[in-house]
């Protein structure tokens, strides 16, 4: 099992190394920032003297060394725009990207599950129809989309709910919904098609001929198998929401990690996109090695097979 | 583009401007809170290290220079009780007085070694991004607390036209704290103090109660500053009331947000001035033909776009807007003249019309531009300038269109600079009708090229006397008209604030940078 643990951190950190490396070449290859930090007739010894202070005027493998020597010790360089150390900018931000991609995870589970359990015992009731309609219009509508309609309805028509901004519990609900309703299909369908095999089990069949309550039978027995590739799409869904709540962190004016990174991007802002996007990675990457330790820990056969 | 932004924002269309009177409000003791909602934020807090446009709409409020232009759009003293230009051994020499009584949110007062401080930080090319306007400032002088002297090696007008530049940035308490400590905690000489930030979120202001200008204090005691940069959301959350006052309407919720009950608008100019570019510098180019580039000027209805996809939001210019320096009522727009427009084709060589790619910024720096841009390419098609537009974000298309790479924009190319409010053209245009001159930041983005106007506008950059410079830049202007070089000029965006009358009393003021915060009141 330690050997499994410790392959699964090397292919991590190789992938971390990986992002790294891509990160910082494509940032650079986007355009140049000293075109947007500096007036549009600053002089050339103007330009020249900026370009230095930032170390932009180095080779580029040099500046790939320096900055990864430097992200190694969790220096990444000062925000060319906001004049702050931009791994704080970034972790600033990263609670309320947690909380809004938690709270979104809550409400996808919370639909998914009780659509995926009542459409496979239900199977093809009206229950099991709507189900599928309402998780497809998750996919259908861009949650940017649902977040302004969230708003119109809730927010300005019912008042029941804030229109923006983070702080209290209220706040997060609008934002939950518009981000976490996208992953509700695919998750009520993993649910549906697990329950479906293990409704027809034996193990199931033979509960059921003793005479065990039903609700017992598909809570406790059916539920807890149909539910483990859940967990795969669970930490994928989580990890992603992580950088691409951007689009609802801007309409919800949510603080969030997303929409700064982005707004880096536009603005050439390197060193936050840098740290940014490898907090993420570093996230995504760690949540997926949980699953899979999690995984060799369940399956006995998968931390051997690997 | 920018440059006058950072100079000094506010609006040029005075016309479209509530009348302005003094605040009743403002003159009581500051009362209660008030939330409000901006689209964009400030990068930094720091005056000498300011960088964008939109800085200036939440420094100038803890900050302020020398000069500033007052409700009426006329540049008037500010800080400076008084100031001369006078001459010392040959060279210019601007004499200045600064005001007595002038106090720091901290309780220092204000005095020289706070502005040599400023200027010791402007002329840093390591702190300001604009060290190059304090190039021809030779030396700075400290007669006493009150009273300092700039040496000029050249006569500059940048100075005028920005205010005398100079921020007030106390000199002791910057000591004191460092770097850090200042943009944590700034401190000025504004109507407002500075309580906290959180960048993306949220800034809280104070009412300084010991702001010198007993007549603009703030009506409310605590302003916390949304950032909500959702167009939607942000009207979303004036209608529910979490924000009483709001930035930017987008142009096409403006009737929806007028018609509310209890809500009162009112519109500015955003300080830029758009334009259509052409690859004037390309001989080759169709467009390097005088009667090609007027061709696109009776070619495109900008009015009607203006109306129509603008929902009115903008103002129509020709050269210099209104009230902006050297602005000449006689020089008009191209009028729209399909048939002029194809007449002048025909006579260029192009009977039959001509493809071209087209650019067009994509980026929303001002409302609808991109839809802006699409319409105006489409007039164009219409009379035979048949365009392939091909859409630029904001970063590839400084990129593209910067001379030195050298310009890769081999069409018409929607385009934009600052002229600010009081708009001042000069710098912006030898920022893109002076020809490009390599390394001295002589028409960076310019793709024109007449001696003749060069020489026009190195003068005016050198005349420090107001009246003479407003003289050389209205020539300058009918002469660019005249051939349409450096490209087209078609409108000035508009800026709507709205607030809730019910409880909130504001007085707009094109100063300020637009956004007169210290004439929010609240009402009993």
């Amino acid at each position: 099992m330690l050997e499994f643990v410790l392959r699964r951190i090397l292919h991590s950190a190789v992938s971390i190394v990986g992002v790294s490396i891509v990160i910082f070449t494509i940032s650079r290859m986007s355009g140049d920032p000293l075109l947007l930090l500096l007036p549009m007739d600053a002089p050339s010894e103007v330009i020249a003297a900026k370009r230095i202070q930032l170390g932009l005027d180095r080779p580029y493998v040099i500046q790939y060394f320096t900055f990864a020597k430097n992200a190694l010790l969790g220096d990444f360089g000062f925000s060319y725009r906001w004049n702050v150390p931009a791994l704080q900018l970034v972790l600033e931000r990263l609670p309320a990207t947690i909380e809004l991609a938690c709270a979104a995870m809550v409400f996808s589970l919370s639909v998914a599950i009780p659509f995926g359990v009542f459409s496979a015992v239900h199977r093809g009731s009206w229950f099991d129809r709507f189900g599928k309609v309402f998780a497809m219009l998750g996919q259908a509508m861009p949650n940017f989309w649902i977040g302004l309609i969230a708003i119109m309805v809730f927010a300005v028509g019912l008042k029941w709910l804030p229109a923006f901004g983070r702080g209290t519990l209220a706040h997060l609900v609008l934002p939950a919904i518009a981000l976490g309703w996208y992953p509700v299909a695919a998750m009520t369908r993993i649910i549906r098609s697990g329950m479906l095999d293990v409704l027809d089990a034996e193990y199931i069949r033979m509960g059921r001929a003793v005479g065990a309550p039903e609700w017992i039978l598909i809570w406790k027995y059916a539920f807890r198998n149909a539910a483990i590739p859940l967990v795969t799409v669970l930490g994928v869904y989580f990890a992603a929401s992580l950088g691409g709540a951007f689009v609802v962190e801007t309409v919800f004016a949510w603080p969030g990690l997303g929409r700064t990174v982005v707004e880096a991007v536009f603005s050439r802002d390197f060193p936050v996109v840098q740290a940014g996007v490898l907090v993420i990675a570093f996230l995504f990457v760690v949540t997926n090695m949980i699953v899979d330790i999690s995984y060799g820990l369940i399956d006995p056969r998968i931390r051997h097979d690997r | 583009m920018r440059i006058a932004n950072k100079l000094k924002i506010a609006g040029t269309a005075l016309a479209v401007l509530l009348p302005f009177s003094t605040s009743a409000l403002a003159q009581e003791p500051a009362i209660g809170e008030l939330t409000i909602a901006f689209a964009i934020e400030a990068t930094t807090m720091d005056p000498t290290k300011y960088a964008a446009g939109a800085d200036m709409y939440f420094i100038g409020q803890m900050f302020e220079q020398l000069m500033a232009p007052g409700p009426d759009l006329k540049t008037r003293n500010w800080l400076a009780e008084s100031w001369k230009i006078g001459k010392e051994d040959g060279h210019s020499v601007l004499d200045i007085h600064i005001r007595r009584g002038v106090k720091f949110h901290n309780g220092d007062p204000l005095t020289s070694a706070d502005f040599e401080f400023s200027y010791n930080r402007l002329k840093n090319p390591e702190i300001s991004s604009w060290s190059h306007l304090q190039k021809s400032v030779d030396r700075f002088e400290i007669i006493d607390d009150h009273n300092f002297k700039l040496h000029f090696s050249k006569p500059d007008a940048s100075y005028i036209a920005g205010f005398l530049q100079l921020w007030a940035v106390p000199k002791k308490y910057f000591n004191k704290v460092g770097e850090d400590g200042f943009a944590q905690n700034p401190v000025g000489t504004g109507p407002w103090k500075f309580v906290s930030r959180k960048i993306k979120d949220e800034l809280k202001l104070e009412a300084f109660d010991g702001y010198w200008n007993k007549e603009h204090r703030p009506g409310v005691k605590n302003l916390t500053i949304k950032i909500i940069p959702d167009d939607v959301t942000r009207v979303a959350a004036f209608r529910t009331g979490e924000v009483d006052w709001i930035d930017a309407v987008p142009p096409a919720m403006i009737a929806d947000v007028k018609a509310l009950p209890g809500v009162e608008t009112a519109s500015t100019g955003s300080g830029n001035n758009l334009f259509i570019t052409f690859p004037e510098h390309l001989p080759k180019s169709p467009f390097a033909d005088e009667r090609v580039r007027k061709a696109v000027a009776h070619a495109v209805d900008v009015d009607a776009i203006v109306k129509s996809v603008l929902f009115g939001q903008g103002k129509r210019y020709a050269e210099i807007g209104e009230g902006a320096v050297g602005y000449d009522p006689e020089l008009k727009p191209y009028k729209y003249d399909p048939e002029k427009a194809r007449k002048l084709l025909a006579e260029a060589g192009y009977p039959n019309g001509l493809d071209t790619p087209c650019y067009n910024l994509t980026t929303p720096r001002e409302p609808n531009m991109k839809e802006m841009g699409e319409a105006m390419f489409a007039y164009m098609s219409a009379v035979g300038i048949r365009c392939r537009v091909q859409g630029l974000e904001y970063s590839a298309w400084l990129q593209l269109g910067k001379r030195g790479n050298d310009s890769k924009l081999d069409g018409p190319t929607s385009w934009m600079w600052g002229h600010g409010v009081p708009g001042d053209p000069g710098i912006p245009w030898g920022g893109h009708l002076h020809t490009y001159v390599p390394g001295e930041g002589w028409g960076s983005y310019s793709y024109a090229s007449n001696p003749e106007i060069d020489a026009m506008i190195e003068e005016s950059k050198s005349i420090m006397d107001p009246e003479k410079r407003a003289a050389k830049l209205r020539e300058i202007a009918r002469i660019k008209h005249e051939h349409a070089y450096g490209g087209v000029t078609t409108y000035q965006p508009l800026i709507t604030f709205a607030w809730n009358k019910k409880k909130v009393s504001y007085k707009p003021w094109p100063g300020s940078y637009g956004r007169s915060l210290q004439e929010l009141g609240l009402k009993k």
